[in-house]
């Protein structure tokens, strides 16, 4: 038997509104509330809620063969909740029928993974335990942010009780190996599920449609089929997508629903085949190998790096910029009161969009960051992000030094 | 094997490349031709006729006057009033060597942007050096040999009318083979080309720039060739609100009498359709190139500068906005006290510059230094941080590149044609100040984004070379003249 393993991410971050350097000192309204809201409400109504419903009505028709997992990210649980109440209330029913699997990462999205090991530790426990609230299940397996991974990560990851984790099946770490099994963590007894990305990727980037006469396009039978011929090579066909991709990258009009709702007939179709939750895949499968991530290695881009967040000197300096407000925090205690709109701030600045609209290549990647992006150009984003984080920091100190003088007064 | 469509330009070799048949011949109408040249009008021509010639197109490029410096290896270059006077007749005795005739070369003063006001006032002032023009102590006068070499960043007409004005322009006594109004000017060339070159065998007629558009639908309509018109700049870039009239209609006639119109952006195209109401699918967009700068001198070492330099270099005239780089100096100088803003270039503009300047209490942080040329511009282009092109309309901003290739970031507005070429570079509206201001203190502030914007941009202008721009206009040629072939 192999497993169909599909997860989606499911990511919103709060953008920033144009913040001039003359709002330095002036203005603590950071985020564009009118921007996420209108991206939150377009994208649940083209998106979440008609692919949620979808996935319902699957899920009740194959009486529990299929199943599927999410990640929702801190951010976007928030902005649905403002935004769209309805949507939070659609995984909430997938969630009930026992067939959906709930993962773990940042809460805010975040790069703390690469630049901080003790708040990617907080925001891995606030996130679990907004999962949980929400959802009723607590995370066993963990998909960091844009599926980064190294050892080193995968270590502070079982460290914090994981039983798997999600990776980028990238080539260069595999080899020889195959994508389509499961593997373990360098060093330990953590399970690793790599992604097919010749396989996703047929659906996020290479969709197209065939029209009603069907010529040349994907339809779900000849999907399945691609598939179905790992036989006997494989345990597993990881397939890792963006949410979005159904019914927001590609439109409705694609017919990316329709595959969407197509895909588990075909796919069950193969007496050999079927559905696997990622905590029922490493519960039945067992690893082939130990497998080693030398390199920190996402899903983003061609070269599966972190060059789409950290590549220029822009984004490196704006990091470095982000993680050295850390130290302000760090003889303090973020959670007092008196801190905890800067820290909330400062944690929603960390989310790896911001860094991902800064990113200056061109070419193929370079589009799709653009598409991403609310920004003229990445230069308009590191500005706008620099002068945020100004306010931020001197806020900050000036919070901190009136405590200080308070603290005094009272002895 | 297959050869490589266009090979990179070289401007020593001469001559066809070796697979080319039959040569196309283009006789090409311009204004001016380096070094004698007011604006980016000569440099753009010196540059398309190089790669075009190199693609194996012949070119005869006319102008209405030599000065015996340009030299133009890879075409005929000829000018119009020396094989043919006014009248028809054959002009007497030989054309005086430049070297020693300041005054034959004063009518040449017309230039491509001036309006006939500016034209007159000019020609006033300069009948008063002509005078002068005998002293040497005088040839050696940037204001004199601004005006009598041409310059690139600027003509400096302001300095030119400092100058005493006793005589009324009706009485200024001019050179005869020049008449004493621009429009003359234009009509006598275009009598000249046609009576000249009638006869002529070539292909296309190309005419650069309102000036030479009645000489080229004039012989078009002579000859029945095909006519390109190449529009560099339109007087509503020039003059804004203050349009001359005439001029309009020129550019008007010009661009609807002519089978195909070349722009150099997009921005130009548009303005071309919206003002003159020609048919989008007749004009095509031909981007300048440019040549990158190999070695930069380091003057950064040499001098001291303060540490942020912020520089605006070109005509002070309405078309480039120098009022908006004012009043966004005005919102940084509060944040970077120590910033030096860098005036370089000259125009009717300049005094109201200066006294809004001083009105704000900002000399101490301005540096005007009229107009430069050679290493002293060099060096503004190299030692600033960041280089600014507020125009309020601009066909093309050849500086914005030029600026690139010393390394220097720019921020241009979008209101510009390079904007359109160039992705790396910080783009604002010319009227938003504020967002000028935030984008340039910014930029000051972190040296990784000027950093990540040149490096970026210098790719981006390896790109934007002149043979582009030859083969486009190759295809133009062909469209209008099935016979001419490559």
């Amino acid at each position: 038997m192999a497993a169909v393993c599909l997860y989606f991410q499911v990511h919103q971050p709060y953008r920033l509104r144009r913040y001039s350097y003359f709002n330095v000192g002036n203005s603590t309204t950071y985020f564009d509330d009118t921007l996420n809201r209108s991206i939150m409400e377009g994208v649940a109504k083209r998106c979440y809620l008609p692919a949620n419903e979808l996935l319902l009505r699957k899920i009740h028709e194959h009486a529990g063969a299929f199943k599927v997992a999410f990640s929702i990210t801190g951010t976007a649980l928030e902005q649905m909740r403002l935004y769209a109440p309805q949507a939070l209330e659609s995984f909430r029913a997938l969630a009930a029928t026992g067939c959906v699997e709930f993962l773990g990462e940042t809460y805010y999205h975040s790069l703390a993974s690469l630049y901080n090991r003790d708040e990617f530790k907080a925001q891995v426990q606030i996130h679990s335990d907004h999962i949980e609230r929400e959802f009723g299940q607590r995370p066993q397996v963990f998909r960091n942010t844009e599926l980064i991974y190294s050892d080193e990560i995968g270590h502070v990851i079982s460290e914090l009780g994981f039983r798997a984790v999600m990776v980028e099946g990238a080539q260069d770490i595999l080899g020889w190996r195959s994508p389509h099994f499961i593997y373990r963590a360098a060093g330990s007894s953590m399970r690793l599920i790599p992604r097919s990305f010749t396989l996703s990727d047929d659906i996020a980037f290479r969709f197209t449609h065939g029209g009603d006469d069907d010529r040349g396009g994907l339809t779900p039978e000849r999907y399945a089929a691609s598939v179905h011929e790992l036989t006997g090579n494989a345990d597993l066909a990881g397939l890792f997508l963006d949410y979005e991709t159904f019914g927001e990258h590609h439109g409705r009009a694609t017919g990316i629903l329709n595959f969407l709702g197509e895909l588990p007939r075909c796919l069950l179709a193969h007496k050999e085949w079927t559905f696997a939750t990622p905590s029922e895949a490493i519960r039945f499968l067992h690893p082939v190998s130990e497998l080693s991530f030398p390199r920190v290695t996402s899903w983003a881009d061609t070269d599966r790096d972190i060059t789409a967040w950290c590549g220029n000197n822009m984004q490196r300096s704006a990091l470095r910029a982000l993680y050295d407000t850390m130290t302000l925090y760090a003889e303090h205690d973020i959670n007092a009161p008196h801190m905890a709109l800067a820290c909330e701030t400062w944690r929603r600045l960390q989310t790896s969009d911001h860094f991902y609209y800064m990113c200056t290549k061109g070419d193929g990647d370079g589009v799709v960051h653009r598409y991403f992006s609310p920004y003229e150009s990445p230069y308009d984003a590191f500005v706008g992000y620099m002068n945020v984080l100004k306010d931020i920091a001197a806020r900050s100190r000036k919070v901190i030094a009136e405590g200080e003088r308070r603290a005094a007064s009272n002895e | 094997m297959d050869f490589p469509k266009y090979a990179p330009y070289n401007p020593n070799t001469r001559g066809p490349a070796p697979y080319i048949r039959s040569p196309m011949k283009i006789l090409m109408l311009g204004w001016e031709y380096p070094p004698h040249i007011a604006g980016g009008l000569g440099t753009a021509c010196q540059g398309l006729t190089s790669a075009l010639s190199h693609q194996g197109v012949d070119i005869h490029f006319v102008v209405p006057e030599l000065f015996g410096r340009e030299e133009a290896r890879h075409m005929v270059l000829s000018d119009a009033a020396r094989t043919i006077s006014p009248g028809g007749q054959q002009p007497s005795g030989p054309r005086p060597q430049a070297v020693d005739v300041p005054t034959t070369r004063v009518p040449a003063f017309l230039s491509p942007y001036w309006n006939p006001r500016q034209f007159q006032e000019a020609l006033a002032s300069i009948t008063q050096q002509q005078v002068a023009s005998l002293s040497p102590a005088l040839r050696r006068d940037p204001t004199a040999r601004a005006l009598i070499d041409g310059e690139v960043y600027g003509i400096d007409l302001m300095s030119a009318l400092q100058h005493p004005q006793p005589s009324l322009p009706d009485q200024v006594p001019c050179d005869a083979r020049y008449g004493k109004d621009l429009f003359e000017e234009v009509e006598r060339f275009t009598l000249q080309v046609v009576s000249q070159f009638a006869g002529e065998n070539f292909d296309v007629i190309h005419a650069h720039d309102w000036m030479t558009f009645p000489a080229g639908v004039a012989l078009s309509e002579r000859t029945g060739k095909p006519l390109v018109v190449h529009v560099h700049s339109l007087e509503q870039d020039r003059s804004g609100l203050f349009v001359h009239p005439q001029i309009g209609e020129i550019e008007r006639f010009g661009t609807q009498h002519a089978d195909k119109v070349i722009a150099v952006s997009y921005f130009t195209k548009r303005s071309i359709e919206r003002h003159h109401g020609v048919p989008s699918s007749k004009i095509l967009v031909v981007h300048n190139g440019v040549y990158p700068r190999e070695m930069v001198t380091d003057y950064r070492e040499k001098k001291t500068w303060p540490k942020h330099v912020v520089a605006f270099i070109g005509r002070v005239t309405f078309q480039k906005g120098p009022e908006y780089f004012v009043e966004m100096a005005s919102k940084v100088i509060p944040h970077l006290p120590d910033a030096l803003f860098v005036l370089a270039g000259t125009g009717d503009m300049l005094p109201a510059v200066k006294e809004r300047v001083q009105e704000l209490g900002l000399s101490k942080n301005f540096m005007f230094t009229g107009f430069i040329q050679g290493e002293e511009l060099e060096e503004i282009f190299s030692v600033a941080d960041i280089y600014v092109m507020p125009s309020v309309s601009e066909p093309f901003g050849i500086t914005a590149l030029e600026a690139v290739s010393f390394d220097t970031p720019v921020i241009v507005s979008k209101q510009s044609g390079v904007a359109e070429v160039i992705e790396h570079a910080l783009k604002v509206d010319f009227w938003d100040v504020d967002r000028m201001a935030d984008l340039i203190i910014n930029a000051l502030l972190h040296p990784e984004m000027r950093h990540d914007l040149v490096s970026m941009a210098r790719e981006e202008i390896k790109q934007l070379h002149w043979d582009a721009a030859a083969l486009k206009t190759i295809d133009v040629y062909q469209d209008v003249s099935p016979r001419a072939s490559l």
